[in-house]
């Protein structure tokens, strides 16, 4: 049994000053190389949660779990400054908005051997750096990458900047490859390229990606596993195959209903009524329960189950819908 | 057949100022579109292809600067200054931002009566009064809700009540600038509901804007397809989206997921 | 009023607010309140210190300090409120038709606000005074004169922000009238922006007002609008510091507390702030 390259045992985020739980008991594992979804709408968490354990959020702190990335556990006390060490190194990062997360006033070759001098302490001005910036930027697919290297992000279109910014984490050689909800700001046809041509890189180098989504369908064709967010509650982790077959669970099922997507006509398509929770609900009962189609008093009376042990498939339905086979 | 309640012929804009989106000028031409009593015409495009503009030159928020427009047999730009007031209550917009659509400062109840306050006058306080109710009845919200402020609302309430407003001057034709696209997956498709439920009760004409090839291909009779400016590809929604004729769409279907 | 003292956080703030509410009713009832004549003069009771009988005591000429004080805060305040609202109201109209018109006449009623702004406010109130006559009036005069342009320019900024937004495309889809527009729309959502103005120039207008005083320009002695009172007292100060230090206190506090519930108004009613 291979050690994961991520665990997430029992974690909880809580807000710095309130002290409110957003986010409560979230356990998941990624493996190395291994391509991970994480899917959930606006006030789900999951954007709190990845951007808190990599330590890229300064208005909430892990509040309580235990995180371990390749093998070694990052200490509760002091943990800021720990996950902030991996990152630029084993844990690369690629924001959502591309127009805002490039420096404007830095040409795009200097932002990819800052990123080389600090991950693999290369000078930044050597030869060797240089070619290696060149280098994935061609990888990425920017066209002319040495005239590229000298030009500003702004003379870039939005996918360009994209890739740009997925060359600064690819030149890092990172483990580990976040991406939070990368193409929202662009249009389909770049969407799909900016996609695919991550997804590529990063299996062709062995780096495991988490990719986070609200849109099911993007990563039900992208990744082999995800993991479902809802109110701040963790509610499944499963095989993206096993979507519209197999009994999975409500949420899920839920939301696969809801879009609408190639092949479905407007009588297969079932809305979700009621508001979606916002994340900081806690951890008794279910927070779909007041829109789930089958919920029963347990789902408002028990505490929700956790996936402690970091399970590759796990269902937290207090009726046992969506377990695994 | 009678004659079309919207006919776009040949109309084009030119923009002098740079458009931020792509950051490049931008030029609409040669927009020839037409939409029948009844239909659900779906314009399909990315941002920056020209169609919130089309969608504003429909509702006569902005001007264009070649081509004609007649709207129910009428040449709009022959219109004086009373006939477009009558317009507007025959033809009215929903936008993308639910957060934007209303005004911060009026109450919920008071946004919806506008409309009615000023297209039909005759109508007294208590009746205006019951509209409203029946109308956020209509689009799914407690009646009694009138008397709250935007702000006290979600996306996808904001939404309804921006429909609502819409509707009061009970409009011939709705225009719909990308409903949808600011709202959560889930509320996505309440609403997508309540649009249907709507077009059939009402046998509503709508112009339905939008970027996702899935709701056009859902609830469209016909499709325009656009690209930078112009219109590329057109015909029925079903036809057009399951075997396209066009390059561009091509790519574009392919690409969406 | 109930909402102003909830937005209070601190004690600073609370004072503020407590110190605003007492200069204002000074203002509005200190002429009735006042124990003395604040013009009547007597020499024999020149410069005596605090007492009971005269609670701030006497100055140079024997009038009563603190009843010279109540009816200042009305000179001082009624001047600026003068200057306040008229600068508002027609400042905030031409920014609003600015706006509203657009083009070219927007352009050149903002260039035009541009460099009226240039004109240096002491000059102006100079001017004024040899044209007038030294004088309350002639101070009030010289400031709307040089202030409506900044109300101008805030006005249309915020304006233009608001038609900016959807729910005016939306207004104009339904056929709303420009007045309504401007009743119904603009202002309301443009009320938060300009009373946060309104309230921090209430302390620059008032500086402004009792400066002009104290060089001369502005009220003259024996007014007792409070920078006048300065100036008159100003021989005194070695022993009769009393003289000085009520109205330069006077304006200082309120100055200072207009100041913070300025400040108080743009971090409660900044819309980016604000609980949804």
């Amino acid at each position: 049994m291979t050690v994961p390259l991520l665990e997430l045992r029992d974690v909880t985020i809580a807000l710095r000053g309130s002290n409110r739980r957003m986010v409560t008991g979230v356990g998941l594992s990624v493996s190395v190389g291994e391509v991970f979804g994480v899917v959930g709408e606006s006030g789900s968490g999951k954007t709190l949660l990845t951007r808190t354990v990599f330590g890229l959020q300064d208005d909430t702190y892990l509040a309580g779990g235990t995180v371990n990335f390749a093998g070694r556990t990052l200490p509760l006390d002091g943990y800021m400054k720990a996950a902030r060490k991996l990152l630029g190194g084993e844990v690369g990062f690629v924001p959502q908005d591309p127009y805002s997360s490039l420096n404007p006033t830095m040409r795009v070759g200097e932002q990819i051997t800052e990123a080389l001098y600090l991950a693999k302490r290369m000078p930044m001005n050597g030869t060797a750096t240089r070619q290696a910036a060149i280098d994935v930027l061609g990888e990425v697919g920017i066209p002319e990458p040495e005239l590229a290297f000298r030009q500003f992000p702004d003379q870039f279109s939005g996918g360009m900047r994209q890739r740009i910014v997925f060359a600064i984490a690819l030149a890092q050689d990172p483990k580990l490859l976040i991406a939070d909800e990368p193409t929202t700001a662009l249009d389909a046809i770049t969407q799909r390229r900016v996609i695919e041509l991550m997804l590529d890189r990063c299996r062709t180098r062995g780096m495991a990606v988490i990719l986070i989504s609200h849109n099911l369908e993007l990563l039900r064709q992208s990744v082999d596993r995800l993991a479902v967010l809802y109110g701040g509650q963790l509610h499944n982790i499963a095989e993206t195959a096993a979507i519209g077959h197999h009994t999975i669970h409500p949420y899920t099922e839920a939301l696969f209903d809801c879009i609408p997507s190639k092949g479905k006509t407007l009588e297969d398509i079932r809305a979700i009524r009621g508001e979606p929770a916002g994340a900081g609900f806690g951890l008794k009962g279910c927070a779909f329960a007041s829109r789930c189609r089958y919920a029963e008093p347990i789902c408002v009376e028990s505490d929700l189950p956790l996936n402690s042990a970091a399970q590759n498939g796990f269902t937290a339905c207090l009726l046992g819908r969506g377990a695994p086979q | 057949m009678s004659a079309p309640l919207v006919m776009l012929q040949d109309v084009a804009k030119s923009f002098g100022r740079r458009l931020l989106v792509q950051n490049r000028s931008f030029t609409l031409s040669g927009i020839n579109i037409t939409v029948n009593r009844g239909e659900v015409v779906g314009i399909l495009g990315e941002s920056g292809s020209g169609k919130s503009t089309v969608a504003n030159i429909i509702t006569r928020l902005t001007s264009y600067d070649a081509g004609s427009y007649v709207y129910d047999g009428r040449d709009v730009s022959g219109y004086l200054k009373s006939e477009s007031f009558g317009f507007k209550s025959k033809v009215q917009i929903v936008f993308q931002d639910p957060y934007g659509s209303l005004n911060p400062r009026a109450t919920v109840a008071d946004s919806i009566g506008e409309g009615i306050k000023l297209h039909q006058p005759q109508l007294g306080k208590t009746e205006r009064e019951a509209r409203v109710r029946q109308l956020l009845d209509e689009v799914g919200l407690p009646p009694d809700c009138g008397d709250r402020y935007p702000h006290e609302f979600s996306g996808g309430q904001r939404q309804r009540i921006a429909i609502a407003r819409a509707l009061a001057v009970e409009p011939e034709l709705l225009v719909c600038d990308e409903p949808l696209s600011s709202l959560d997956v889930s509320i996505q498709a309440q609403v997508l509901e309540l649009f249907v439920k709507l077009i059939r009760e009402r046998h509503l004409t709508i112009v339905f804007i939008s970027h996702d090839v899935n709701v056009v291909r859902l609830i469209c009779d016909r499709v325009y397809v656009m690209h930078e400016g112009r219109i590329v590809e057109e015909g029925r929604a079903h036809d057009v989206l399951t075997h396209p004729q066009n390059e561009y769409t091509e790519r574009l279907l392919a690409a969406v997921y | 009023m109930r909402t102003l003292w909830t937005y209070a956080r601190s004690n600073i703030e609370r004072t503020a607010l407590i110190v605003a509410a007492l200069v204002i009713l000074m203002a509005l009832f200190g002429g009735f309140l006042a124990p003395f004549d604040p013009l009547k003069i007597d020499f024999r009771s020149k410069i005596l210190p605090p007492s009971p009988e005269h609670w701030l005591g006497t100055d140079g000429s024997g009038r009563d300090v603190l009843s010279r004080l109540l009816v200042g805060a009305q000179m001082t305040l009624a001047s600026t409120a003068v200057v306040l609202v008229v600068v508002a109201t027609f400042g905030c109209a031409v920014g609003i038709f600015s706006a509203l018109v657009g083009g070219a006449v927007d352009n050149m009623l903002m260039r035009l606000a541009d460099v009226w702004l240039g004109f240096p406010p002491l000059i102006l109130a100079l001017g004024f005074a040899a044209a007038l006559g030294a004088s309350l009036e002639a101070a009030i005069w010289a400031l709307i004169f040089s202030w409506w342009p900044n109300y101008a320019r805030l006005t249309r900024m915020v304006t233009v922000d608001i038609l900016s937004r959807k729910f005016i495309a939306s207004a104009d889809a339904l056929g709303v009238g420009t007045g309504a527009k401007i009743f119904r729309y603009i202002l309301p959502n443009a009320f938060d922006v300009l009373i946060v103005q309104v309230t921090l120039d209430i302390s620059a207008i008032m500086l402004a007002i009792s400066g002009l005083s104290f060089i001369g320009v502005g009220a003259q002695i024996p007014l007792p609008e409070w920078g006048a009172m300065i100036a008159d007292g100003r021989s005194y100060v070695a022993n009769g510091w009393w003289i000085v230090l009520a109205p330069g206190l006077m304006i200082f506090l309120t100055a200072f507390s207009f100041n913070i519930i300025g400040d108080m108004l743009r971090r409660e009613l900044d819309p980016t702030s604000r609980r949804r």
